[in-house]
């Protein structure tokens, strides 16, 4: 799993734990759906960017919606879209389902990048979520309940797993939340060649943000 | 972030590339890191390969996995920007203005 045998660059070693970590997390049961709630969800979001066949799913239609359209069509998200979907499966399940469509994304663009197939979705693991509610998140300038102000690192906040696994990712495939400060930082492309990459993604993916 | 990491290492670069591609970044391997980035998000396999090979020969395969990654952290964080609502502070509109007009993105602010 995540060998990346085939692909033309040698991917790092904390990058494949990382990506080998992220299919455990998505097939375990969550905080607020289970492992095949979560695989599902994963498969929806997957589905409707790559295509492919339907296939029973476990999820209510709301949220087939939403892992759908985190998954493949994110800068058609508006406010009142947020509410209904919240109004039908709950903020906490609305979010969880967001940190995973967009870890899937990502996940999948890596490969579509180094030149490597897609790794299929994991098997589910048996088990009941959590429900840990998250008391210190209030409503605020977002669009979810946050803990604190809102930020894009505090985004989903309100699911703490999913806030963990969003910040698990950021390092490895880009800089830690406090390398961020490190404008002159050089490894393999240098910081202003990073950021140039980043700006033209946020551009094609029409992200104001 | 584009601006500070260019301003801190006195780094030659055109913002307006970012969103015109007739534009040149000036930013050394600029032109190949914006075809892989428009080749992986919007190309078709035969696309992404001759970008990707492109790319490699341009700034090793160290560079090319980096790229790939910076790809694939900002498609989580576009996405998780927009399904939350994630809005801008005021501070970074104020510093980021003059920009925001070379660019041309305040039509894609829908909060």
């Amino acid at each position: 799993m995540f060998d990346f045998d085939a692909a033309p660059a040698k991917v790092r070693t904390d990058i494949r734990r990382l990506f080998r970590r992220e299919w455990d997390r998505l097939a375990l049961p969550g905080t607020w759906w289970t492992g095949r709630e979560r695989v599902d969800i994963a498969r929806a979001a997957r589905r409707a960017r790559f295509g492919g066949e339907d296939s029973p799913s476990s999820l209510p239609s709301m949220a087939i919606e939403a892992a759908e359209t985190v998954g493949a069509r994110p800068a058609s998200v508006r406010r009142p879209w947020v509410e209904a979907t919240a109004d039908a499966v709950g903020y906490n399940r609305y979010v969880e389902i967001v940190g995973i469509a967009s870890r899937v994304a990502a996940v999948d663009t890596f490969h579509l990048g180094v030149g490597a197939g897609l790794e299929p979705l994991p098997e589910p693991e048996p088990g009941e979520p959590s429900q840990t509610d998250e008391p210190l998140a209030r409503p605020g300038a977002g669009w979810v309940p946050m803990v604190g102000g809102a930020s894009i690192t505090q985004a989903l906040s309100l699911v703490d797993a999913e806030s963990v696994a969003q910040e698990d990712m950021h390092g490895p495939l880009y800089l830690t939340y406090e390398g961020m400060a490190e404008f002159d930082y050089v490894a393999g492309l240098s910081r202003a060649q990073m950021e140039l990459v980043a700006a033209r993604t946020s551009a094609i993916n029409e992200c104001f943000y | 972030m584009l601006r500070a990491s260019a301003e801190v290492t006195t780094t030659p670069l055109d913002p307006r590339s970012i969103t015109d591609r007739s534009v040149d970044p000036l930013l050394p391997h600029g032109v190949v890191l914006l075809d892989f980035v428009d080749a992986v998000l919007g190309g078709d396999e035969p696309g992404r390969t001759r970008a990707r090979t492109v790319l490699r020969d341009a700034v090793g395969p160290t560079g090319l996995v980096d790229a790939s990654g910076v790809i694939a952290n900002f498609e989580m964080m576009n996405r998780i920007a927009d399904a939350t609502g994630m809005p801008v502070g005021k501070g970074t509109l104020k510093r980021t203005s003059e920009w925001r007009k070379l660019i041309g993105i305040d039509s894609l602010n829908h909060l």
